[in-house]
């Protein structure tokens, strides 16, 4: 993603957010399809809010709450979640990673394991909120459900962090 | 003008958070993706042909889990046949004795799994037939096993079954044993629950849940599962009961869906009752 992000083709910012909306459609897809190869009791890592992230990291906080809420709002259509669910916990998720962003800086952030607590920090916001309205038609108790698969989900979310990490780490042109 | 302009520009970060939450909300209380009707097959549609085409893919944990329980299934079913064949000489007698109308069959149609959506607690699968194959939404769906689920969305060749490990899921049921009703829901656990039930009836473990002749969206009489735990919770008049599907939905490869349709006329005069205020209900 660093070279791709560097590359001539995505130094406008209008080819980026394509680029944006294209990875929100392809990881909408995935999340549906591919994602039960990975899934641990029914957890899976929620590569959408990495991309969400990602996106608040490089482009600032108003970009990054408009694409947490485009990609909750695909990914509610895709999964038939109830609407807008996911699109409340994006959005929010998008505006908190917004706070750590740099000029110029966002490729060493993601590069860094200031990157994993970013997404750990913002998976918690994120599985919070998503939890709370889930539960809601259920007879348990929210912090119970939480507990499990929030912090599971969290968890999850933030090893898979590792991997764009890496990646962004290993080629250090920046 | 250029204050407000300069306002707009400074808070953008705020303006544009509550503006996507208060959105948000909206879609929230707009409800469920079925209410967007056509718009639905076509997700449906879509989603089926993209897990159609990767439907080859075998999940080597879903195999062994399928090999385990069919080994199990095999033993089981050489068992019951050797009881069946006793049951029907014994049934068919004392039907004949009762003169008790024939009980009539449904119809069923066969389906294949094509995609299973069970990660993140969304808990939904795709078959291969749709409304061209008669599958309308609202339909029960079983196996050889049991209960699976219902049917919640449609395009012309794909269906989406919601499985009852959904937290939408609500299914009036009864114990078979002491003919107990409860209502069958879905808590996060790996095993369901039978709630509602008080602390008075009689349940034990191992005892066979069903569909109540008193559910108005399924067919009485189909198994669900099998009670696993009993407890009574202090400060509290109902029991928790733990149910085990008796369907192993990490295996599910075919499931067979009843052409049969609740009653729209009492579904309506139920739901119209559900929606009418509290205060209006006690009056």
């Amino acid at each position: 993603m660093a070279s791709i992000f560097s590359a001539d083709l995505f130094a406008k910012p209008a080819m980026r957010y394509i680029a944006y909306a294209v990875m929100a459609m392809l990881l909408s897809v995935v999340h549906v399809v591919m994602l039960k190869y990975v899934a641990v009791q029914s957890v899976t890592p929620d590569l959408l809010l990495i991309l969400v992230i990602w996106a608040a990291l490089a482009e600032g906080q108003f970009i990054g709450t408009l694409v947490g809420f485009g990609a909750g709002l695909l990914y509610d259509v895709a999964s038939g979640d109830v609407l807008g669910s996911n699109a409340l916990a994006k959005t929010v998720a998008g505006f908190v990673a917004g706070y750590f962003f740099k000029e110029n800086m966002a490729l060493v952030t993601i590069g860094s394991a200031r990157f994993l607590l970013i997404v750990t920090l913002c998976a918690f916001v994120h599985n919070l909120l998503y939890f709370f309205f889930y539960v809601q038609p259920m007879e348990v108790s929210f912090w119970s459900f939480f507990l499990i698969y929030g912090v599971a989900t969290t968890l999850y979310t933030s090893v898979a962090a590792v991997f764009p990490m890496l990646y962004v780490n290993r080629q250090k042109d920046w | 003008m250029r204050r407000f302009i300069e306002f707009v520009v400074r808070y953008k970060n705020y303006i544009t958070l509550t503006t996507l939450v208060v959105m948000s909300f909206a879609l929230m209380s707009f409800g469920e993706l079925s209410r967007l009707g056509g718009f639905r097959a076509v997700i449906v549609g879509s989603i089926g042909w993209v897990q159609s085409a990767f439907a080859w893919v075998p999940n080597p944990v879903a195999l062994k889990s399928e090999n385990a329980s069919l080994r199990e299934l095999n033993l089981q079913l050489s068992i019951e046949s050797a009881r069946f064949r006793q049951a029907m000489v014994e049934n068919g007698r004392l039907r004949k004795m009762l003169q008790l109308p024939q009980h009539t069959e449904m119809p069923l149609i066969a389906t294949d799994v094509i995609g299973k959506t069970t990660t993140e607690l969304r808990n939904f699968a795709t078959i291969n037939r749709g409304t061209e194959g008669g599958i309308v939404e609202g339909m029960a769906c079983i196996t050889d096993a049991g209960l699976v689920g219902m049917i919640v969305g449609t395009s012309p060749k794909y269906g989406v079954i919601r499985l009852l490990h959904n937290r939408d899921t609500r299914i009036a049921a009864r114990v078979y044993r002491s003919n107990v009703d409860g209502i069958i829901q879905w808590e996060g656990e790996e095993q369901i629950s039978l709630k509602d039930v008080p602390r008075t009836a009689d349940v034990k473990v191992g005892d066979l849940v069903l569909t109540s002749r008193f559910s108005s969206r399924f067919p009485s009489n189909i198994v669900i599962g099998y009670v696993t735990s009993v407890t009574d919770e202090e400060n509290s008049l109902f029991r928790k009961i733990l149910v085990e599907p008796a369907v192993d939905f990490s295996s599910l490869s075919q499931v067979f869906v009843i052409d049969w349709l609740p009653d729209p006329e009492r579904i309506a005069l139920e739901d119209s009752l559900m929606r009418r205020p509290s205060t209006e209900r006690r009056r």
